[in-house]
């Protein structure tokens, strides 16, 4: 609580400080904003990022945690916060997906994706497909033939409507023309004991959630949502080589600024970026999270960005409304 | 069980070492802390200081965190009984009894018992975990969507034994906490509901303002409406402990609650505020004097803080076995394994011997040293209740604001927290019981989801529930508990919640 406390002090201070001090920016504490719990995904990013930012820069980088609205609430304050660099979000896919789903219901969308300028991709996951290792699907075709023969008859569990684990199953069922029957969890963790307890045939989600799985025995990788194979798994095929280039998708994890931040300021969080990902405690720590730095920034992560947001954007317009029977 | 004897022996010997000892120590005093502080409970606690653990070893992290976790549960019961403000939710059901108590002198031996109770349903679901952990955890993954519906619609015919005056308010006020737990965004189709656009409502009213704000600040508000103040206790010496009659009577009550809090600790969702609920709710339904509850009884104070700590332990079952969370906290704990490289997953237990067989010892080590910190901690406590409630008061509300405020860093928050306060005011002078509110609002989104995700998974054919058949057992026996209740019902025709009612009203007119 004091951390928070203090965090929150420190905002408070640096709004009321000089908004001259450009040039010799960082000067105080930069804050970083993770729109999620402490323990998610977003969060075990942030803290090794912003340490090694702490390093690069010998300027204090704090993370603090504002959830709710499924990252909503974070991701909105920092739309709105003052575009000086001292405000920083470390986002995920769902960033490009809320506002979706806000034009969706015709309701005022709590931010939109153009109010961010983004400085760097830190790390970009693809979902693997997962299946118990009980069921008859031993191959991605296994399992796209059956769901094509039985229409809307074989489950799969996500974090949430709109949530990343339902986006990409989408994708892949827009892409394979298959319907499957979608069973909403609240949450990663939850969709994840769904498929270990049986009650549902299929799950996507990221490299280190499911290994530990497939090395027990329990699930069986199908495919994978990426542009390559995962390195800690040789043997499980890309949706792409099998055939579907647009069942593409990853959770990926970003630093963006406030729209409207100068160019130089966004040049040098770059340059920390791109220093930090390099630092070896930052590697070290990622290692031990499974999870691979994937680093882009500058245009490059524009790119990969927009591409991403398209790709989401038509996936949640094509899910449409859940209308209620 | 020679081979469960000589991994004991390796996790003592990781346990005692004088570094984990200090973690243990250093996890217990915070969790103490955390619990006494109003708002701020185990999940907040843990979570703020999760990134301070991304220094230490695997095992001292766990170790630290966990005893946060079961420290809370400790401490949770101290503002509750003395002030009747939640320590965290999961004391909720302690502040009716519990408080009572303390009003009649006896808040030394209620602190006492609960403390007393803690250790005992710690200590017991602790060799539940070591010895039944892998078979357990494979039942609680049977569990799934129509299985839980079940179990919850169980748990809310606990409703009906939970309030000592008329059941026509107490449902009513249910249905109040269902409808307030139906707030924020629809897990199922996205749409937001009575959020009239304020983002932050999207993940719904939280439990903690709620709590908070229905027991402690609508207390303080009643207080300060009180003609005259209540009288300043002065505890005395002898008053700290419990009477032998007291004791006696806590000694049931502490051991089903112990496995009560256990076993509904390994399912999904807030369990270790469901276990004080429904332990409560047992504890009064096989009490030969249920009119004492609401009044001070001992084993209303006992049961329910013997659940919350033995559900905590629960909760671990699922997390350390299987590696899968069983609610909010286990999955920030798993988070903590995941940033120092160990996998969860179901072969935790055989790779990392080492941290399980320690885990489990430090929280033998933990509970031992929780008892020793309570214990001599109820003489201090009890003193808060010398101060003049003028200044005592207003310390409590700045004190909850703060708490409940530091959870989410959230104005939204506070403002519920107040707007419950008031409400709590109105209600409880209209001689509503607030507790069903809290379980209605505890319940209503896990019952929701449960049901949506079953006709989900069966395409919406009910007869899902009937075809598995944990859940049809489940309904049956809820069913066969109605039935019973009818019969007697048409039999004596007004029973002794209605001859109460009664009688209080001829008492107050």
């Amino acid at each position: 609580m004091m951390q928070r406390l203090a965090a929150t002090m420190l905002v408070l201070v640096a709004s009321i400080g000089p908004a001259s001090a450009q040039d010799t920016y960082p000067n105080r504490p930069i804050t970083m904003v993770v729109p999620f719990p402490p323990g998610g995904v977003a969060d075990l990013t942030a803290r090794p990022v912003a340490a090694a930012m702490e390093r690069v820069l010998k300027n204090p980088v704090g993370v603090v945690n504002k959830q709710g609205a499924a990252g909503a609430v974070g991701m909105q304050s920092v739309a709105v916060a003052k575009p000086d660099g001292y405000t920083l979000l470390l986002a995920l896919s769902s960033i490009s997906i809320i506002p979706e789903a806000d034009k969706l219901f015709n309701r005022p969308p709590a931010f939109t994706v153009d109010q961010f300028a983004p400085i760097a991709l830190i790390s970009a996951d693809p979902t693997i497909l997962v299946v118990p290792a009980d069921k008859p699907w031993k191959t991605a075709k296994d399992f796209i033939e059956d769901a094509r023969k039985r229409p809307g008859q074989i489950s799969y569990s996500s974090s949430g409507i709109y949530g990343t684990l339902h986006m990409a199953m989408e994708l892949l069922s827009q892409a394979a023309g298959i319907k499957l029957r979608h069973v909403p969890h609240a949450g990663a963790g939850p969709a994840l004991t769904a498929i270990l307890g049986g009650h549902v045939d299929a799950l996507a989600s990221g490299p280190a959630v499911v290994l530990p799985h497939i090395k027990a025995g329990k699930l069986r990788p199908l495919a994978g949502w990426g542009d390559k194979r995962v390195a800690a798994l040789p043997d499980v095929p890309t949706l792409k080589e099998l055939g579907y280039p647009d069942a593409e998708f990853y959770i990926w994890a970003g630093v963006f600024a406030p729209k409207g931040t100068p160019e130089p300021v966004v040049a040098k969080l770059r340059a920390t970026v791109r220093d930090a990902v390099n630092d070896s405690e930052f590697k070290a720590a990622m290692d031990k999270l499974e999870t691979p730095v994937t680093f882009k920034q500058g245009d490059e992560f524009q790119r990969f960005f927009d591409a991403d947001a398209k790709r989401l954007a038509e996936g949640v317009r094509r899910v449409g409304r859940v209308e209620t029977k | 069980m020679l081979e469960v004897v000589q991994n004991l022996g390796l996790g003592f010997s990781v346990a005692l070492s004088p570094p984990l000892l200090l973690y243990a120590f250093v996890g217990c005093v915070i969790g103490t802390l955390v619990g006494v502080l109003p708002g701020v409970g185990p999940l907040a606690g843990i979570s703020l200081l999760l990134p301070a653990t991304f220094g230490m070893d695997a095992t001292r992290a766990i170790v630290m965190l966990a005893g946060i976790y079961y420290g809370a549960m400790y401490g949770g019961s101290t503002t509750s009984i003395l002030m009747r403000i939640p320590g965290e939710a999961a004391s909720v059901m302690t502040c009716i009894d519990g408080y009572a108590m303390a009003r009649k002198g006896r808040g030394g031996a209620a602190l006492a018992i609960a403390a007393v109770g803690s250790y005992i349903a710690g200590t017991a679901s602790v060799v539940a975990l070591m010895v039944m952990a892998p078979p357990l955890a494979r039942v609680a993954l049977r569990f799934g969507p129509p299985e839980q519906l079940a179990l919850l619609l169980l748990g809310l015919l606990v409703l009906a034994y939970m309030s000592s005056g008329s059941m026509l308010k107490a449902l009513a006020m249910a249905a109040l906490g269902l409808l307030l737990g139906t707030v924020g965004i629809d897990q199922m189709t996205g749409y937001m509901r009575y959020a009239y656009g304020v983002v932050e409502l999207g993940d719904g009213l939280g439990v903690v303002p709620v709590a908070v704000g229905l027991f402690g600040v609508a207390e303080i508000l009643a207080t300060a409406g009180a003609p005259t103040p209540p009288a300043v206790i002065k505890p005395r010496l002898r008053d700290l402990l419990p009477s032998r009659g007291e004791w006696r009577e806590s000694a049931w009550p502490i051991a089903r609650g112990s496995v009560l809090g256990f076993l509904i600790g390994i399912l999904p969702g807030s369990a270790h505020i469901i276990a004080s609920f429904v332990s409560y709710a047992v504890e009064k339904r096989v009490s030969r004097r249920p009119q004492e509850f609401g009044h001070g009884a001992v084993a209303g104070v006992a049961g329910p803080e013997s659940a919350n700590n033995s559900a905590t332990s629960g909760a671990f079952v699922p997390m350390l076995a299987l590696g899968v969370p069983s609610g909010p906290i286990p999955a920030v704990m798993l988070a903590a394994l995941m940033v120092h490289g160990v996998a969860p997953g179901p072969l935790l237990i055989q790779n990392q011997p080492a941290l399980f067989w320690g885990f489990i010892a430090s929280m033998y080590v933990g509970n031992v040293m929780l008892l020793i910190l309570n214990l001599p901690l109820v003489g201090v406590f009890v003193n808060i209740l010398r101060v003049p409630y003028p200044y005592l008061y207003p310390a409590i509300l700045v004190f909850s604001i703060l708490g409940v405020y530091a959870v989410n860093a959230s104005v939204v928050d506070v403002w519920i927290m107040l707007v419950m306060g008031v409400l709590g005011y109105v209600l409880r002078k209209l001689d509503f019981e607030t507790a069903p509110i809290v379980l209605g609002v505890v319940l209503a989104p896990l019952i929701e989801l449960s049901l949506r995700q079953s006709l989900a998974m069966s395409d919406g054919r009910y007869a899902i529930f009937l075809e598995h058949r944990i859940a049809a057992a489940l309904l049956a026996f809820g069913l066969g508990l109605v039935l019973l209740n009818l019969y007697t019902f048409a039999r004596r025709g007004l029973d002794w919640r209605a001859r109460m009612a009664l009688a209080e009203k001829g008492d107050s007119s």
